[in-house]
């Protein structure tokens, strides 16, 4: 069922959402900052799916963001990036998906329990959206890490998240090769290329419709249409 | 409304429907794809702005000519980069004055695409936000044009289906304008058969009628074949087939009082000498076959004139009447020419006597003083040998002898000279109202007003009873226009035949249009038998201005009745021969009764002509006749 009519899936799962949207409403605003979010559904899609592990990871993840909402920064930074860091393993989306390049949501790396450095990067960005940090201080960015020590010449195309607390400020850096959230000058082996976020694809108060096929061109737009079937809509 | 608009209303809205449905489709399709292709280009063109600003020198000058390089090489509405604080750094914009497309167009279908959004770093710091608006304008003008094109070709679309749906609209309809005939003839009375058409519901409705006119038919022609069976037991002799003695007086009044072309005619009286020895000598069989063979003969002659009746007086005379000639001594020798030859065959077993009497006789003659003339030219014809023929003498008469020329001048005198009236003789129902008047015409000759049977005969010689008839006709319609009471008037069966006559009287009754309703037209019984085609396109012709059509004198064989099923008829009027006497004629009160069902089956009504006293009307009115006309029917006023 689960490779099957992805499309029909993703029709039917995206009005049953609107309906149980509807109903567990109420819900979700107690728990969660951010009103498009449900994961109450996302647990139960992860049941039905993915089977009661992936069930579990929701409700720790749940758990855990419900616990960092109020924190400091720091606090909250590190425990959303040693969440994903502890438990999900790195690997190659060949090995995991069999495709060879996929982006994967929250829902899809926490039920296998791996995913590369762009799954890591999305599972985080949406974890901190959810706690409430507004698009505009946060990045998606890619950078060319050099890895095996400072004299290494080996490097490898990476991605990580960047926090920026005030909008001049350099931003702290979430990132699975060191486990620690450092500011990026403190980040020697990474060099910036170019980043993005969510926030320029809701300018003007658009949504994304789940019929536009433009959606389905780019990878980033992709994974943010199917996070929103599954619950996660990071739509301001 | 028609069943033709409600299909085109039908076809057009299903065609606006349709294509408008179509052309809306089509554009707003066409709107989302553009706009689709239109974001998606401002998405990609942002970012990879984004990427090459992010990675070259972030001194405003360089900013600024990157921005500008590609805004002015590209087809781009606005490019904008802003600080992350919310100042912009440099910014690119052009409003298009003219959109490519009618400002109504763009206003009902405006192309609203996201702008693109990216952002530039300078190392790990933002340094600003770049927003990028593709230039909608190429695309309003596709648009434009792809709805001009659509609208173009469903135009053109619309104007083939209706064309088509033209023809084929009419194609299917057809056949239902030959239903609608028909079926309007059945109502009119006129029981026709059409072919059926192809199409399945019209097939059914035409079969159906086809099955009742054919029904009426089958039934008129039992019914009138029946009743002239009925005719012939009462009115004819048993041995020889020929008429009784009273039938035949009635007859020879008829022809007597008759006011047409065929006034005027010869009587012949033919009489078996020595009857009695004849059947001591012969026997009752052989006699009874001579009498069979005399009658034979005398039928046969019938057949060969156009208006004969032929009858048995008594048991030894025969009687010939036969009208439209005056040559009595033609008709008589005729007739002697065929008696010869059976004679002969009888010769040798006795000598048999068959003297005969003939006289002529013109319209105005007493039926007394004819037959006096002519048993006394008989009984001289008697006295002078066995096969021997005398004249009776003409009747002296008052008028003046012309020739043909003579007669060709006086009528045309009197025609020019407007010297025609019409009479007036009431037919009433039987309530006692009026259905119309009769109206023979009257003609001034020889200083007085003369009837029909004068010069009718010469006219007919002449071919000139058309003209005759169109002046009743006109004279007919002025009186129905000044005192509004219906009228009849009467065709000649010669002018059945003339077209100048039949466009005259169309185009007379077109002049006036309300009185057509008011005129009853009849034509003589013999013309009817001589002229069907020409009295069915007179019927025709007639029916649509609403004028009723009958046929007067008839009395003849009854079994041409079933051809009269699809002319639409109106009215028959019976001859004189059947009314005179009918209260006490039982015999003919079956055949009258019978008469009156079959022509009330198929919308006929019956009048009576010749009637003389109350006790005939009361007999009349019981035997189901629906009006009646002669001597004794006055109007009350």
């Amino acid at each position: 069922m689960s490779n099957t009519f992805p499309a029909l899936r993703r029709f039917l799962s995206s009005s049953i959402a609107q309906g149980l949207l509807i109903l567990l409403l109420p819900f979700s605003m107690a728990t969660l900052v951010v009103a498009g979010a449900d994961l109450t559904r996302m647990e139960h899609i992860a049941a039905t799916r993915y089977g009661p592990e992936a069930a579990a990871s929701v409700r720790d993840w749940r758990a855990m963001l419900e616990a960092s909402i109020g924190s400091d920064d720091d606090v909250r930074l590190a425990r959303i990036n040693n969440f994903f860091n502890r438990r999900i393993r790195f690997d190659e989306d060949t090995r995991i998906w069999q495709q060879s390049d996929f982006w994967a949501t929250p829902l899809e790396t926490l039920s296998r329990a791996a995913g590369d450095c762009e799954d890591f990067a999305i599972a985080k960005y949406a974890s901190l959206m959810l706690i409430g940090i507004p698009a505009r201080q946060l990045r998606l960015i890619y950078v060319r890490a050099r890895i095996g020590g400072a004299d290494s010449k080996l490097s490898q195309a990476h991605m990580v998240v960047g926090y920026f607390p005030t909008p001049e400020a350099e931003p702290l850096i979430l990132d699975n090769l060191i486990g620690e959230v450092r500011p990026a000058s403190r980040r020697p082996d990474l060099t910036p290329v170019f980043s993005f976020g969510s926030d320029g694809l809701w300018v003007g108060g658009s949504r994304e419709s789940a019929a536009d096929p433009t959606a389905r061109l780019s990878r980033w737009r992709d994974a943010l249409q199917r996070m929103r079937a599954e619950g996660l809509d990071l739509a301001p | 409304m028609s069943l033709i608009k409600q299909l085109w209303i039908a076809v057009l809205c299903i065609t606006l429907l349709a294509l408008g449905g179509s052309l809306v489709v089509s554009t707003l399709s066409a709107r989302n794809y553009l706009v689709q292709e239109l974001t998606v280009k401002n998405i990609d063109n942002a970012g990879s702005l984004a990427l090459t600003l992010s990675h070259s020198a972030k001194d405003p000058i360089m900013i600024e000519l990157q921005i500008a390089a590609r805004f002015d090489t590209g087809h781009y509405r606005r490019i904008s980069l802003v600080a992350p604080d919310g100042g912009m750094l440099a910014e690119r914009s052009h409003e298009d004055a003219t959109p490519g497309a009618p400002d109504w167009f763009t206003r009902l279908i405006p192309l609203q695409a996201e702008p693109g959004v990216a952002q530039v770093q300078d190392g790990w710091k933002q340094f600003g936000t770049l927003t990028l608006e593709s230039n909608s304008r190429y695309a309003y003008e596709s648009l434009w044009k792809a709805t001009q094109r659509l609208l173009m070709w469903f135009s053109a679309g619309g104007l083939l289906i209706g064309a088509l749906g033209s023809a084929l609209i009419k194609r299917i309809v057809r056949p239902l304008n030959d239903v609608v005939a028909q079926a309007q003839a059945i109502g009119e009375r006129r029981f026709i058969s059409v072919t059926e058409p192809g199409t399945a519901e019209f097939r059914g409705v035409v079969r159906a009628m086809n099955a009742l006119s054919r029904r009426v038919r089958h039934m008129l022609s039992e019914e009138s074949e029946r009743l002239e069976a009925l005719r012939q037991r009462t009115q004819h002799d048993e041995l020889t087939g020929l008429m009784t003695r009273t039938y035949f007086m009635r007859r020879l009044e008829s022809a007597l009082s008759r006011e047409n072309a065929r006034s005027g005619g010869v009587l012949v009286i033919a009489r078996l000498g020595n009857a009695a020895t004849l059947n001591r000598m012969l026997g009752r069989h052989t006699v009874d076959a001579l009498i069979r063979a005399i009658g034979d003969c005398f039928k046969q002659v019938a057949m060969g004139c156009h208006d004969a009746d032929v009858g048995r007086l008594n048991g030894t005379d025969f009687a010939f009447l036969t009208t439209g000639h005056e040559d009595a001594e033609a008709v008589a020798n005729a007739l002697r020419g065929l008696l010869a030859k059976v004679l002969d065959t009888f010769h040798d077993k006795a000598s048999i006597a068959l003297p005969m009497g003939a006289g002529a006789f013109a319209s105005g003659t007493q039926a007394t003083s004819l037959l006096a003339n002519v048993d006394g030219a008989l009984a001289s014809a008697e006295q002078e040998g066995a096969h021997t023929l005398k004249l009776a003498q003409p009747e002296r008469s008052n008028r003046t002898h012309r020739d043909i020329s003579g007669w060709r001048s006086a009528l045309e005198a009197a025609l020019n000279g407007g010297n025609l009236r019409l009479g007036s003789f009431p037919v009433l129902d039987t309530q006692g109202a009026l259905l119309h008047f009769e109206s023979p015409v009257r003609l001034s000759i020889d200083g007085d007003w003369q009837p029909a049977g004068y010069f009718m005969p010469w006219a007919a010689r002449l071919a000139m009873t058309g003209l005759i008839d169109a002046a009743v006709a006109r004279q007919a319609v002025a009186r129905i226009r000044s005192d509004g009471r219906p009228l009849g008037i009467n065709l000649s069966a010669e002018s059945l035949c003339d077209a100048a006559f039949r466009s005259d009287l169309l185009a007379l009754l077109d002049t006036a249009p309300a009185v057509g309703a008011q005129l009853w037209i009849e034509v003589p019984e013999y013309g009817v038998v001589q002229h069907p085609a020409e009295f069915r396109e007179l019927c025709r012709s007639l029916k649509p201005h609403g004028c009723r059509i009958g046929i007067e004198h008839a009395g003849r064989p009854f079994d041409r009745i079933k051809d009269l099923h699809d002319l639409g008829l109106d009215y028959l009027k019976v001859d004189v021969s059947i009314i005179s006497g009918i209260d006490q004629d039982t015999g003919n009160q079956n055949v009258l009764r019978s008469l009156c069902t079959v022509a009330h089956s198929i919308g006929l009504q019956v009048i009576a002509e010749g009637v003389t006293n109350t006790a005939e009307r009361d007999a009349l009115a019981q035997l189901g006749l629906d009006g009646m006309t002669g001597p004794g029917v006055h109007l009350q006023s």
